[in-house]
């Protein structure tokens, strides 16, 4: 039995596993082309960029936020980047780009950061708000062309291929960016596992007012954290304009959803204090499967959409059932101890 | 009367005390106007903002904010977006929040204008003659929609924004694979018409966002539905422990959204006789920015329909205006988003303002008895 809920993991990292494992199974039983390579690194491919922004959705819904203006601070900083080296005609080199853009996606973040915490809004509406208001900058300050031709450090980092493999149905290849996401996760998880400041983010998450009396300087924190979501989107954005190789500004606005998903999929909990980095990894991984093997099942790609509506209630769904069976056996438990301390007090 | 004009020390001049007398009047004219609408002060701000938009879209282009023309589009335009928010308004009276009324609103239209396009292949007399029953119909898909919301949210205990976020993925999902991602044509005709007529000069369409948000007013604050709504919003554990039937009420606001959202589909088509899967996707922000101008609590409790009716119209005009002085939407789309997050400062700053004073005067009661306090836990 512990054994099994070790296996489990804390957030149902476990349960994710299985059923993706068992989603690749039955696919490449119905259809052979499936389990391949190439399958295996496209969706790799695809995944990096949902990863690198659910890490940040990750952090702040773990404090009990949530952010739904990452993807507009995402293009927001990539794009303006790519336009700010474009129109001078200077390429920074790609820590220059990187560094760019993750410090005008972390003035971004500070914005919500500091409405939020300063006054003490919901989170939801806060970002609604400067979603429209980022996005709509974007278009009005920066510009809305379309730029079919990269600064030549990312047009290079485009094609570059960390594996290239010759595989029975033709060439498959891993891109490089898989390595520095997959640190970035690294990090991000030992940041939340081993730090103060991650402790601080799971106790804001599981009660503020008493982070807040803990010692936490929980204000602070909220800043850093929107901070900390704007720069993962920034980063994200950049990849995503050198992943497509042009820079529109009409992309990634519009998939924040699927990325929000994919993190509560991944067991964090929406109302805060829980949530792992590879539960986060594992929800992004399911989403991508479930878009690539619908698609390869011949299913209509306006069903992907259904497909992950379905999914996201299903998961939810089964955690909030889960959930209550719990907190019910909690509570009984509680009220048996009150009344006992009832009856000492009546006793004595 | 306001309580400050006492207390200051009266001025010499008599003109002055003449102007006071008759600022008070007005003051006092204008609260008691707005209290006996039954609205709170977001409706009184509305006032004043919705003044203050026209004033400024006059003054910066007269000649095209003030024509007729623009007038009549801002009050056709307004229902459609008005019901959806008022909607919204219902949903977070509860403390929830529904991303999916626009996707509902959509499936209602597409379900109406898929019937109709039906039934008038083989006899369009027959399908007029049935108009009634297709556009129901359409509201009753709604209503559906929103029972299965409020059936994830009550039964199974999801949180308002994942569950709608979920159904709105679906609905539109179902919708799009139902059009085939295209756009549908054909309405009953009886609905163009209703679009078209008007009264007075004023549009027909607006009459009917007045007499549903009225509908909609006696049922926040004349039933008893509404009060236990209003209740479970503003204090979910007193209303646990009221009695008051959590699943029942939160099944009956969603569903009571859902329907004004089918509801507001009837007047997409009535506007405009066609119907898409990704019609007024913008609209899902914009109808919560209209719910918390209004007054809307986002936690829940309080909410005011005169408030939001104010703020659909605020924001109808802002955005006429816009185009008035050949603003772009993205300069809307950042204005949508000012609007917003200021007057959510506002609320905030002025709320920690009158509650300080308020909680220093007023000492804490004296701490219950060690069982009061526990059995006061929930």
């Amino acid at each position: 039995m512990d054994m099994l809920r070790k296996l489990r993991g804390s957030n149902n990292e476990g349960v994710l596993a299985l059923v993706l494992l068992g989603l690749i199974v039955a696919m490449s039983i119905a259809n052979p082309t499936f389990f391949t390579l190439n399958t295996g690194f496209s969706i790799l491919r695809s995944a990096i960029v949902p990863v690198v922004l659910a890490l940040g959705v990750l952090i702040v819904v773990i404090t009990g936020g949530i952010d739904v203006s990452f993807a507009a601070i995402a293009i927001f900083a990539g794009y303006s980047t790519v336009s700010f080296c474009l129109t001078l005609g200077f390429d920074p080199g790609l820590i220059g780009i990187f560094a760019i853009a993750i410090g005008v996606g972390a003035a971004l973040g500070f914005v919500n950061g500091i409405v939020i915490a300063r006054f003490n809004l919901p989170t939801l509406i806060v970002t609604l708000g400067t979603q429209g208001i980022f996005f709509g900058a974007m278009y009005t300050v920066v510009g809305a062309s379309y730029y079919a031709e990269l600064p030549g450090s990312m047009a290079a980092l485009a094609t570059s291929n960390l594996l290239d493999v010759e595989t029975s149905s033709g060439r498959a290849y891993l891109h490089v960016l898989v390595v520095p996401v997959l640190l970035l996760c690294l990090l991000v998880a030992w940041a939340l596992k081993r730090t103060m400041f991650g402790r601080s983010l799971y106790a804001m998450g599981g009660d503020m007012e008493a982070a807040r009396r803990a010692g936490f300087q929980v204000k602070r924190v909220q800043v850093s954290v929107y901070m900390l979501v704007g720069a993962l989107a920034a980063i994200a954005g950049v990849i995503h304009i050198v992943l497509s190789r042009s820079a529109n500004p009409r992309d990634l606005v519009g998939g924040e959803l699927d990325i929000i998903a994919a993190v509560v999929l991944g067991g964090a909990s929406i109302f805060g204090g829980r949530g792992s980095v590879i539960g986060t990894v594992l929800g992004v991984l399911l989403v991508q499967v479930m878009k690539n093997s619908l698609l390869l099942a011949g299913v209509p790609s306006a069903w992907l959409r259904t497909a992950i509506g379905v999914l996201l209630v299903l998961g939810v769904g089964i955690q909030a059932v889960v959930a209550r069976r719990d907190s019910r056996r909690i509570h009984v438990n509680e009220d048996l101890e009150l009344d006992q301390t009832q009856e000492q007090k009546v006793g004595a | 009367m306001s309580p400050d004009s006492k207390t200051r020390p009266e001025a010499s001049a008599t003109e002055l005390i003449a102007l006071r007398k008759a600022n008070d009047h007005i003051d006092s004219w204008t609260q008691r106007l707005v209290r006996r609408s039954g609205a709170n002060r977001g409706a009184g701000r509305m006032v004043v903002a919705l003044l203050a938009a026209i004033a400024l879209f006059t003054v910066l282009n007269p000649r095209v904010f003030m024509s007729p023309i623009n007038l009549q589009n801002i009050a056709i335009a307004a229902p459609e977006i008005g019901i959806i928010a008022i909607a919204m308004m219902i949903v977070m009276l509860t403390g929830g929040i529904d991303l999916s009324l626009v996707a509902i609103a959509n499936f209602s239209a597409i379900t109406i204008s898929t019937l109709h396009t039906a039934v008038a292949a083989s006899s369009p007399e027959l399908a007029e003659s049935l108009a009634i029953l297709i556009v129901a119909a359409g509201v009753l898909v709604g209503m559906l929609g929103g029972m299965f919301n409020g059936f994830l949210v009550s039964v199974v205990g999801i949180t308002p924004i994942l569950a709608t976020l979920a159904t709105m993925q679906i609905y539109n999902g179902i919708a799009i694979v139902w059009t085939g991602g295209s756009t549908l044509y054909g309405a009953p005709a009886i609905l163009g018409t209703i679009g078209q007529a008007g009264i007075a000069n004023v549009p027909l369409l607006f009459i009917i966002f007045l007499v549903v948000a009225a509908l909609v007013a006696v049922l926040v604050n004349r039933t008893g539905l509404g009060r236990m709504i209003q209740l479970e919003g503003a204090n979910p554990v007193a209303a646990h422990y009221s009695a008051i039937p959590r699943r029942a009420v939160l099944m009956k606001t969603y569903a009571v959204g859902g329907l004004l959202a089918g509801f507001a589909g009837v007047l997409f088509l009535a506007r405009n006789p066609t119907a898409s899967a990704d019609y007024g996707s913008s609209y899902v922000l914009l109808v919560i920015v209209i719910a918390v101008l209004g007054g809307t609590n986002p936690t829940g409790g309080f909410a005011s329909v005169t408030g939001v009716v104010l703020a659909t119209l605020t924001l109808q005009v802002v955005s006429s205006g816009f185009t008035a002085i050949r603003l772009s939407s993205y300069e809307y789309a950042i204005a949508q988003g000012v609007i917003l997050i200021g007057v959510m400062i506002l609320d905030s700053v002025s709320s920690s303002r009158t509650k300080r004073p308020r909680r220093s005067a007023a000492p804490p009661p004296p701490t219950a008895s060690p069982v009061e306090a526990a059995s006061l836990r929930p």
